[in-house]
């Protein structure tokens, strides 16, 4: 079996102090110095990837995974920290020109899908539900459109169904988890995971023996595709705001603890858990 | 005549009130150690003996009392308050321990902004107090990572050290005056006054005594002016550790006194991101600060000295600035930290030491040169290497960092079969090479075995000390000083 983990490296939202999120020239706000890091729900999806790989090293023929990132040089770092974790390929679509790309979701699935369908020839892609900079939350259901493919959102976790060409998932629905089993091919939207929230860590004998094994650098051109109409430069952010969050701070008094238990239950509960 | 649990608790609570202790099981087994076992924790596995109480202290006359009572009766103690010790130093290791939790004396006292005094009680986070001192355009200047945390008392008994020591320099050096109380129930008082020539400063018996003498109370550390619109940056990325030490040596003897020098070699620099704009390099940071000409005239001198060093390339400082806004450890951190080490079963330590100009390198050299070769699971460390991060006039200290994935054995052999046999080797390394095996967490209960080599005749003023203040050794036993059955 052939599976594609997409993801991308952003920028840790954690980090900017409050004066720097400026919007300068009407350009991008300027996260340049911030620490780059797997976009969690990528994150997730990629550790999904090597726990399949490892099940399917006890009952059936190895997985293939592919580690697929839209970037330039910079993600080379972390493709080399997935070969390190037994990714079998990492591959690196870079974009002709430099452009900003998070709210371009129409043209991030356009290069993705090209890649799986026709380069990669995969059966499986499994992709995190959205990215922390832009929050669009497109990108996987344009890639199985694209495909033409089935797809579950909201994934936590996936097993193979045995030695057959399918598989188990579970997700979150708004009525609680829902376990399904399927036939591949398949578009995995991973979400909130409880059971793969990080990636693991590789060895430094792992990272030595990744470091000197070679990234796939694509262009864009030999995708086959074009920017036309899917990339909208004459929009840009014109400023920001934060909105207002504050919090109360409410000291119960109380005799004993049961007194304190009873006024919170009477004052902040009671007509919470009523609704 | 051994004394009885539930004696002890009925005593203490004659003393004290009931409402002051605490026999909750969940809250017992959660006091009976410190950050040294997390994993142990992590997994919900308590391997120490569980305390007999947790004694919430809130006056002075109550430690007075208390420590009365347990020393009469040869009761073991665990001074605690904010409970970020890292070594051991807060686990229980003798049965029916009472753990004495200053955390509720937690009152800042006295900010006299003329004489430059802040007074708090030992149960004051520093976060709180630099806060409030920062309200008012005051800066105690000690800021370690765990300042979210930590509360004065502990930080005075482990001498501990902050990210700004090599202008303010350590807890020492910010120490002024102090109240504390001995198992006797003396209560003691230390006097805030600016230099005496009085006989041996005192303050040093309770500075770093890791409760192993003494219960601290009260806390009068010196306040300095804040001028944060001041600090600015110098950063670079070079190749060799021995250089960045020669830098950290040229800068400190000419007499610059940035707050911060630190000197990260590539395998910790990777850690903190650093990889990413100098992979495979080694990064130096200053940081100057204090009144405008000051910190402008030390960012110029070393920026000197620096371009005399051609491997030397600058960083963008706001590369630098944001890293460092985002170094301390507070509770949502741990409890970060926590879930991915239960789901990744990874997890990280430290070990600092020191030396002087003379042996650091060497002291770094060969233990990175040691670890991989002599510890038996090397295989399974995701990550090693150091940083120096605190200079002086004569040498600078060492941070050993090494993080490894948990193999084949269970919570309960972790600590055996990684964090202690590594922390031994890079503390045999040092006191070979002349350095010193503990830098600023403490000896705590693991470094023990070597309190006696560290000290060599000196030892005889440490151990005369036990002696004399807590002859029936109830205070934190087995911290400082190995514990002898």
């Amino acid at each position: 079996m052939k599976v594609a983990v997409c993801f991308k490296i952003i920028a840790d939202l954690n980090m900017p102090l409050d004066r720097d999120w400026n919007v300068v020239d009407q350009g991008p706000v300027d996260l340049s110095f911030v620490r780059q890091v797997f976009n969690c729900f990528d994150e997730s999806s990629l550790e999904m990837g090597l726990k399949l790989q490892a099940q399917s090293e006890a009952v059936t023929d190895k997985i293939e995974l592919t580690a697929l990132t839209i970037d330039d040089q910079r993600a080379d770092l972390f493709l080399k920290h997935l070969y390190a974790l037994a990714y079998d390929h990492a591959v690196r679509i870079q974009p002709d020109d430099p452009m900003d790309l998070v709210f371009h979701p129409l043209w991030v699935s356009a290069v993705l899908s090209a890649y799986i369908a026709d380069i990669g020839r995969q059966q499986l892609v499994i992709l995190g539900m959205q990215g922390g900079e832009g929050n669009n939350g497109q990108t996987g259901y344009l890639v199985a459109e694209r495909l033409g493919w089935p797809c579950i959102r909201n994934v936590m976790d996936i097993a193979l169904k045995g030695p057959e060409n399918g598989l188990t998932v579970t997700s979150m629905t708004d009525r609680g988890t829902m376990m399904q089993t399927i036939d591949l091919p398949a578009v995995l939207i991973t979400g909130n995971s409880p059971q793969s929230p990080f990636l693991r860590v590789p060895t430094l004998k792992q990272k030595v023996k990744a470091s000197t094994r070679q990234i796939t650098a694509l262009g864009q051109k030999e995708l086959g595709v074009k920017d036309k109409g899917m990339i909208r430069k004459d929009k840009a952010p014109a400023g920001l705001y934060r909105p207002e969050s504050s919090r109360k701070v409410v000291f119960i008094e109380g005799k004993t603890a049961e007194d304190k238990a009873r006024t919170l239950y009477e004052q902040s509960l009671k007509d919470r858990l009523n609704q | 005549m051994t004394i009885e649990r539930d004696t002890i608790v009925r005593d203490l609570i004659n003393i004290v009130g009931s409402q002051r202790v605490i026999i909750d099981g969940q809250v017992l087994k959660e006091r009976s150690h410190d950050r040294f076992r997390k994993f142990e924790s992590i997994c919900g596995v308590y391997t120490r003996p569980i305390p007999a109480a947790v004694v919430m202290l809130e006056t002075v006359q109550q430690v007075s009392d208390v420590l009365k009572y347990l020393n009469q009766h040869g009761i073991t103690c665990i001074p605690r308050t904010g409970g970020s010790a890292t070594e051991g130093g807060l686990e229980t290791i003798v049965e029916n321990t009472v753990v004495l939790d200053g955390s509720r004396m937690d009152k800042i006292i006295r900010i006299d902004p003329y004489n430059m005094l802040a007074t708090a009680q030992c149960g004051v986070n520093l976060e709180v107090l630099e806060n409030k001192l920062r309200s008012q355009g005051y800066t105690t200047g000690h800021s370690p990572q765990s300042k979210p945390l930590a509360c004065m008392g502990g930080l005075v008994a482990t001498r501990s050290i902050g990210q700004f020591s090599t202008l303010y320099g350590g807890i020492e050096d910010l120490v002024v005056g102090l109240e504390a109380v001995f198992p006797n129930g003396e209560i003691t008082r230390i006097k805030n006054v600016p230099r005496r020539a009085c006989g041996p400063d005192i303050r040093h018996v309770i500075i770093g005594n890791e409760g192993a003498l003494c219960y601290i109370t009260e806390v009068t550390v010196k306040m300095f002016k804040y001028e944060p619109e001041n600090n600015g940056f110098n950063a670079f990325t070079l190749d060799h550790m021995k250089t960045g030490f020669e830098i950290l040596r040229e800068v400190m003897t000419s007499g610059y006194r940035p707050s911060i020098a630190r000197l990260y070699d590539a395998g910790d620099g990777a850690q903190h991101g650093f990889n990413q704009f100098a992979e495979g390099k080694c990064v130096l940071i200053f940081m100057s600060e204090g009144p405008v000409h000051i910190a402008r005239a030390t960012r110029t001198g070393i920026a000197e000295i620096v371009a005399r060093y051609q491997e030397c390339m600058p960083i963008d400082n706001k590369i630098i600035e944001t890293w460092f806004a985002n170094l301390n450890w507070g509770p949502e951190k741990i409890a970060l930290e926590r879930e991915f080490i239960r789901k990744n079963l990874n997890m990280g330590f430290t070990t600092e030491v020191s030396g002087n100009w003379s042996c650091i390198h060497t002291i770094y050299e060969n233990v990175m040169k040691q670890i991989p070769e002599k510890f038996p699971h090397a295989g399974d460390l995701t990550l090693f290497g150091g940083h120096s991060s605190h200079s002086y006039q004569t040498g600078t200290n060492m941070y050993f960092v090494y993080d490894y994935n948990i193999v084949n054995c269970r919570p309960e052999e972790e600590i055996n079969k990684y964090h202690i046999p590594i922390n031994a080797l890079i503390v045999e390394e040092t006191l070979k090479a002349g350095g010193s095996m503990v830098h600023h967490h403490g000896i705590g209960k693991y470094r023990t075995p070597w309190t006696r080599e560290e000290h060599g005749s000196a030892y005889y003023i440490l151990e005369s000390l036990k002696k004399v203040f807590d002859p029936n050794g109830i205070m934190n036993t087995g911290t400082i000083f190995p514990f002898e059955k």
